[in-house]
């Protein structure tokens, strides 16, 4: 027993390595929150892609459904693998593109959001999908028949419904997301994982990776608890028969 | 004003719309009766595009709206922006946008697709929300209000568009008794107003009292039409008499 608390809870270990595991950290949120946002930006706009009407943009719906298909299906580690080490060896791109410093932060830290923005927006857009699809046909006839072209009934009638139907899985996609960062320490971003098993091999001892755990269950816990509140919020709203959110 | 000329209809093997002809003069209240499935909601839908006639011709104004690029893909080209800007609908279930107030309602309409300035848009909505006796309901949303109400309201969501027909489609069916009275009211102000509407409806007392023609549809063609009195009070065809027979029963 005391072997494993050693091992795992080290306490006073823990207080020495806080300051560094604490600044992986900073940068976990930093790239989850950068993803978060072009992953939030990129889903809608794949999924409106995917509802525009009519037969002349049948390629951009197929392509579009394509998309989603692939980068649902490829693992999200392969994909930072593959675009870290490939883009920097594509010569006839500006170094700035080839190797991204921007806003001071290293380059594995934008391979990384670059592979989640692509993975993500793939699941953001299937989420915001079930949104769109929630909202009733009533509501696009309506204002259609006002004359609204397709764009403006998507703008001021389908979007804003759908988005108010939809928070409960979207936090949970954010909160994978948020998890799927420590994936990035593959392409060594000094983020929460990479920092602790660095500390971990020269020390033996596991207590900053228990450490950097702790971190994102502070994070995260408040997060699931707020999604269960709002599923159990909808499902009241069910069988009460009001509208219907997608839990 | 409106004129339809065997206009056909099919959703797959379903032949809804089997050839319907129809004149609509300036200011005439056309009262569409029928058993459900009978095709009368489709013809609406057609009248307006939101499902597009696979054969025939829609004259509207003179315009033949059926015709012209773009024509039967229900998408963007120019009898789309034509027809909308002149033909307003109510439907059976309101379909008010819930996140918007009842005045945003009316108001969105206007100011999106016509371009008006808030200010004119405001001034036009609570105008409109006045006349239908809902005045004091500018800033609630929709679901604070009964479904007499909110029927009214998308009636003056309708007219904001300054539409010259008006298609009403089953508005009454989804309500409480009594609060028809005050959507038929509603209703009956326009026609006297002089708008031309095409009322799709089973309220048989509007029909006769309102309505300048009777309509009466089976099988997705018109089985009988003419003046109220006639097609209501002494039917020729039987299908006509059986139907009457059915609702007057209740």
């Amino acid at each position: 027993m005391q072997v494993f608390l050693h091992q795992f809870f080290d306490v006073g270990f823990m207080v020495e390595h806080f300051d560094e595991v604490l600044e992986g950290f900073w940068l976990t949120i930093q790239i989850w929150i950068v993803g978060a946002v072009l992953a939030l930006a990129w889903g809608l706009i794949l999924a409106l892609l995917r509802q525009l009407p009519g037969k002349g943009v049948l390629p951009v719906r197929f392509v579009t459904i394509a998309y989603i298909d692939v980068f649902r299906a490829i693992p999200l580690l392969l994909l930072i693998v593959l675009i870290a080490t490939g883009i920097p060896s594509l010569t006839f791109l500006p170094k700035a593109i080839r190797i991204p410093e921007w806003l001071g932060k290293p380059d594995p830290f934008w391979y990384g959001t670059l592979a989640l923005t692509i993975t993500y927006g793939a699941y953001m857009a299937e989420v915001y999908r079930a949104g769109i699809e929630a909202v009733p046909r009533g509501q696009i006839e309506a204002a259609r028949s006002l004359g609204m072209s397709h764009r403006q009934t998507m703008r001021h009638v389908v979007v804003p419904q759908a988005v108010t139907k939809i928070p409960a899985p979207m936090l949970n996609e954010l909160i994978s997301l948020m998890k799927d960062t420590t994936l990035v320490s593959v392409v060594a971003l000094n983020e929460t994982l990479q920092v602790a098993s660095d500390i971990q091999s020269h020390s033996y001892n596991s207590s900053a990776l228990t450490l950097g755990a702790l971190m994102f269950l502070i994070v995260i816990l408040p997060m699931a608890r707020l999604t269960d509140k709002l599923i159990a919020r909808n499902q009241q709203k069910i069988t009460r028969g009001a509208h219907i959110e997608v839990a | 004003m409106l004129q339809l000329k065997g206009v056909r209809k099919r959703f797959g093997e379903l032949e809804v719309l089997r050839g319907v002809d129809l004149d609509v003069a300036r200011g005439e209240v056309v009262c569409i009766l029928g058993p459900s499935g009978s095709g009368k909601s489709t013809l609406l839908r057609c009248v307006n595009l939101l499902e597009p006639p696979e054969q025939g011709e829609i004259f509207l104004e003179g315009q033949d709206i059926c015709k012209g690029p773009g024509s039967g893909t229900g998408e963007s080209s120019w009898n789309l922006d034509f027809v909308r800007q002149r033909v307003g609908m109510v439907f059976q279930q309101f379909n008010l946008f819930p996140h918007k107030t009842v005045l945003e309602n009316v108001t969105m309409a206007p100011e999106k697709v016509l371009g008006n300035s808030k200010q004119a848009a405001k001034e036009k909505g609570t105008a409109l929300l006045e006349r239908v006796g809902l005045a004091d309901k500018l800033g609630q949303y929709p679901e604070r209000l009964s479904g007499g109400q909110q029927q009214r309201v998308a009636i003056a969501r309708a007219l904001a568009m300054e539409p010259h027909v008006m298609l009403f489609d089953e508005v009454t069916s989804a309500l409480d008794p009594e609060l028809v009275k005050e959507v038929l009211d509603t209703m009956r102000e326009l026609a006297q107003e002089g708008m031309t509407m095409l009322v799709v409806t089973h309220e048989i007392g509007f029909a006769k009292e309102v309505g300048d023609q009777v309509v009466f549809m089976d099988g997705g063609v018109i089985v009988e039409q003419g003046k109220p009195a006639a097609v209501l009070d002494s039917p020729r065809e039987a299908r006509t008499q059986k139907f009457l027979g059915l609702v007057l029963e209740r």
